[in-house]
């Protein structure tokens, strides 16, 4: 047993010896927080090169006849942006990312359940990234993020790269849903009952078997998809039997959940920095926790509403299309409930609030595109257009990257006891809501007009919106750059936090900043939710956190 | 809860925006940046109108509201600094009302939906209805119509005459779609896909692929120069025109349908219930005993000699029982696959003649 000090018959209020050494304090580290961190740096990494890609598509589109790159080329840049962007920036980031470094704190554990699991997932995803790096070295993927079958078989050996480096990943992915949904189910301080954990375990909780039952069809797959590739086995052929379509469903079976893998916990950051910054309590907590739940649910029943021109037959294209146009009913309640927390508030617009109220305003705009596209009749004409692409950079560069931000704001102090620049703050908000909304705002009527998505050229007609969207996309590059410079520079330079900068109430910001290896000298008792501003805090042993008392710290073993 | 003057203004000014966006919709010129060029296209149109004006009225309301309470509820200065907001945790008739109503508008949505999705689900093809097949290469299309031979690079189309468009692929999957008529299918090779329409509006229009399909997938649209074709809708008689010149500059091409070098097998005599035995046991695997289009591997043939919804053969005329015969001896190649010959299906002649027999019992 590591650093989880649960012991048989309770939780022992005593804690571990930090390790010592740089490699099993900041390398292979079994500590949740540093793992975290870990999982932010480096999905911060796979942002730049995937964004570097985006924005080289966005000057092969600044002329419609291309030239900057060949068609070769840039099939394979748009692949690569789609598969970093989605398995190797979002998911690690919202769950592996912001999971590992708040979640075990707000519900007031010292750890994940299985903190080895923890390390070995994240240090999967590393190499993974490598994996799919090196196969620009073989011939890159060039079939888009969702390599559909024939096309994919025609591809180079970088594919089958592809392949291993996306399943690695998924196999993190599902040890990081186990361990999650083990502790928030295990490992909930006393009286931290289902009804008082904050929103953003709330979030975690309904992504954790999200990711490991629909990471499993995945992994299926791929697993088919590279033995066809690499020993000739015909699942997807249909000249011998096989059928391409068996391939969209395994892939979207997995890739439909993993939409809501990377929104949910998007929407547990909103939950928890809105009533920070209105000093109210989020309103309809209930609803809100319910509604996750009934996304992730209804979520499993709806992949093949990206399959609508493909041919499948009629009878299975109603049902998906009504359960498709259900899900805009939890996610209304969401909205809603944020945009009334703010009525009556006193808001405060630290940059953290503003992304917030922008992920409000963006991912309603997606939201909206997504029950168009529920419409059997009308995704028969936006199917494979840039309305596509629009809709869903709304929903993930609106909605879950804007969250990410918003939650990397917030919680920065806690990482590393101060707080980022709030004036470069600012500017990097405005300048990625102008970007952002340049940028993929004109694609929702050029797709209608007519052009469709993964093209290096394209009809003369369209030229000038796409200057425009490629002039905007470099805004929107130049506010992500503003952050990482302001994160890295407040790392030494900024303003020392204190334990609780914004005034939250939830238990991270009841320990100091940054947070102390064992995060609590003792287990909490919790009597409330956490979101009665004005009230007395609902925790009870804490009186020590904060006082130079030292924590009760075990012989080592 | 105290709901001021403001509020009420505010929601006054969201109201009229609200509807605002709503009448613009309404009058919206889609026609005339998008001709609509068959009888459904309009239809679709309309439903786009109703999701963009409820999509845009919703927006506004969500937006306006937000906008509004971040201009009102922002911390003056003379609040103090540990100010509290009002301590509200719940409203039940305010979150019963905002269930209830999007579950309507969504009930709604999906009778409009389901409605002219089975409106325009593909039928089957009545006496006068052309049936054409549309195939993906890359990087361009090719069309085959009854009674011209080999495939043609152009599609033409009369106006005013229902079509049947049976759609496949030679190599990966492409899509067909045609913007100004608001049509997109999947070309999925190994698989016959289907529309119907009715061609309204006399033109030109562009065609072009929408699923990734390799290096010159963007070229894959009219006027490039690796798929210079455009779909042209024509009057009847210069559709007619068209299509005679066609048949006649294509009289010696070949089809992808091997005919018969074999003997042909006699026929007569054939009893059709040992051909239903033999059916179950030998072709239900990969044809079903149900209508044309309702494929497993190969198409459906109930019918297959009788029903007009069945395709002709390229050359116009309906299948014969002798031309079944043929298809059995010789197998047949598409461009969804292959059919194994009479050798690797081990049939006697005897067999071909009691399946023929079983077959043409279907009508």
């Amino acid at each position: 047993m590591a650093v989880a000090a649960v012991h048989s018959g309770g939780i022992a209020d005593h804690i571990h010896p930090e390790p010592q050494g740089f490699i099993r304090r900041y390398v292979f580290s079994l500590d949740h927080k540093i793992i975290g961190i870990q999982y932010i740096i480096t999905s911060g990494i796979f942002l730049f090169l995937a964004g570097a890609l985006a924005e080289m598509m966005r000057v092969q589109l600044m002329k419609a006849n291309g030239g900057f790159m060949t068609p070769d080329t840039f099939n394979q840049v748009f692949t690569m942006h789609g598969s970093t962007m989605v398995w190797f920036m979002i998911i690690p980031l919202m769950t592996g990312g912001f999971g590992n470094l708040v979640m075990p704190i707000q519900i007031g554990a010292r750890d994940v359940a299985f903190p080895w699991l923890n390390m070995i997932a994240f240090w999967i995803f590393p190499v993974a990234g490598l994996m799919l790096y090196a196969s620009f070295l073989m011939g890159a993927p060039a079939a888009g993020w969702t390599e559909y079958p024939p096309m994919s078989l025609q591809g180079q050996a970088g594919t089958s790269m592809w392949c291993a480096a996306v399943f690695l990943v998924g196999v993190g992915s599902t040890m990081t849903g186990i361990n999650f949904l083990v502790t928030i189910l295990k490992m909930r301080a006393p009286g931290m009952t289902f009804t008082r954990m904050p929103l953003f375990v709330w979030g975690q909780f309904v992504t954790a078997p999200l990711l490991m039952i629909a990471t499993t069809a995945l992994g299926a797959a791929l697993a088919a998809l590279f033995i066809q590739r690499e020993f000739g086995v015909p699942f997807f052929d249909p000249t011998k039997g096989g059928s391409p379509l068996l391939w969209q469903h395994m892939f979207w079976f997995y890739s439909h959940p993993a939409v809501y893998i990377m929104i949910l916990p998007a929407f547990g950051i909103l939950s928890e920095v809105i009533p920070t910054f209105a000093r109210k309590p989020i309103f309809g907590y209930k609803m809100i926790a319910f509604s996750s739940c009934a996304i992730a649910i209804l979520g499993f029943m709806v992949w093949a509403h990206h399959m609508f021109t493909s041919g499948m037959a009629p009878a299975l294209q109603l049902p998906f299309m009504v359960l498709t146009m259900l899900i805009a009913i939890p996610t209304g309640v969401k909205i809603f409930s944020w945009t009334t927390t703010l009525f009556g508030g006193v808001l405060k617009f630290s940059t953290a609030m503003l992304y917030a109220v922008g992920f409000i305003a963006l991912f309603t705009i997606g939201g909206v595109t997504g029950v168009f596209l529920a419409a059997v009749p009308f995704d028969l004409h936006a199917h494979g257009t840039y309305f596509i692409v629009a809709h869903f950079h709304y929903v993930i560069a609106g909605g879950s990257v804007m969250g990410a931000l918003a939650g990397l704001y917030f919680w920065y102090p806690k990482m590393t006891g101060r707080l980022m620049d709030e004036r470069l703050g600012k500017w990097s908000f405005w300048l990625y809501m102008i970007g952002m909304n340049g940028t993929f705002l004109p694609m929702h009527w050029l797709g209608l007009w007519g052009m469709p998505r993964r093209i290096a050229v394209y009809d003369p007609q369209f030229q000038t919106w796409n200057q425009i969207e490629s002039a905007f996309s470099f805004v929107m590059t130049a506010s992500i750059i503003l952050t990482v410079i302001n994160a890295l520079v407040s790392m030494k330079y900024g303003k020392r936090s204190g334990p609780n900068p914004w005034g939250a109430r939830t238990l991270e910001w009841m320990i100091p900043s940054p947070m102390p290896y064992y995060n609590f000298k003792h287990i909490p008792s919790v009597f409330s939710t956490p979101y009665d501003f004005g009230e007395p805090l609902p925790y009870r042993g804490l009186e020590e956190e904060l006082t130079p008392t030292p924590p009760p710290v075990a012989a080592a073993h | 809860m105290h709901l001021d003057r403001g509020f009420w203004t505010a929601t006054a000014v969201i109201a009229i925006l609200a509807l605002a966006a709503i009448a613009w919709w309404i009058v919206a010129p889609i026609q005339s940046l998008m001709p609509e060029a068959v009888d459904r296209a309009a239809q679709i149109d309309l439903l786009f109108r109703f999701l963009a004006a409820s999509g845009t009225a919703l927006l506004a309301i969500v937006l306006g509201y937000l906008i509004y309470f971040v201009a009102r509820y922002r911390r003056r200065p003379d609040q103090a600094e540990d100010a509290i907001g009002l301590q509200i945790h719940d409203h039940h008739k305010l979150e019963f009302w905002w269930t209830l109503l999007p579950t309507l508008f969504i009930v709604v949505l999906a009778i409009i939906s389901v409605k002219l999705f089975l409106e325009i689900e593909p039928v089957n093809a009545q006496g006068n209805t052309l049936v054409v097949e549309g195939l993906g290469h890359q990087w361009f299309y090719t069309f085959r119509y009854p009674g011209i031979h080999g495939e043609v690079k152009e599609m033409h189309l009369p106006a005013g005459q229902p079509v049947t468009l049976h759609v496949s692929s030679y190599d990966v999957i492409h899509s067909f779609w045609i913007p100004d008529m608001r049509l997109k299918v999947d070309m999925v090779p190994g698989l016959i896909n289907t529309f119907t329409f009715t061609p309204t509006r006399i033109g030109r229009y562009e065609l072009l692929c929408t699923e990734f399909c390799g290096t010159l997938h963007g070229d894959m649209r009219s006027g490039t120069s690796n798929d210079p074709a455009y779909v042209y809708i024509d009057p009847p008689d210069k559709y007619k025109a068209w299509y005679d010149s066609m048949q006649k500059a294509n009289a010696n091409a070949s089809d992808a349908v091997q005919v018969a070098s074999a003997g042909a097998v006699n026929l007569s005599g054939g009893n059709p219930a040992a051909g239903k035995a033999l059916f179950v046991q030998k072709c239900s695997a990969c044809h079903a005993l149900a209508p044309f289009d309702q494929k497993v591997v190969g198409p459906g043939l109930k019918g297959v000699l009788h029903d007009p919804a069945h395709p002709n053969l390229v050359n116009g005329e309906k299948a014969t029982p002798d031309d079944v015969a043929k298809i059995l001896q010789n197998g047949f190649t598409g461009p969804m696959g292959t059919m194994p010959n009479q050798t690797a299906n081990a049939l006697t002649d005897k067999d071909i003649a009691n399946l023929v027999a079983f077959l043409d019992s279907l009508k």
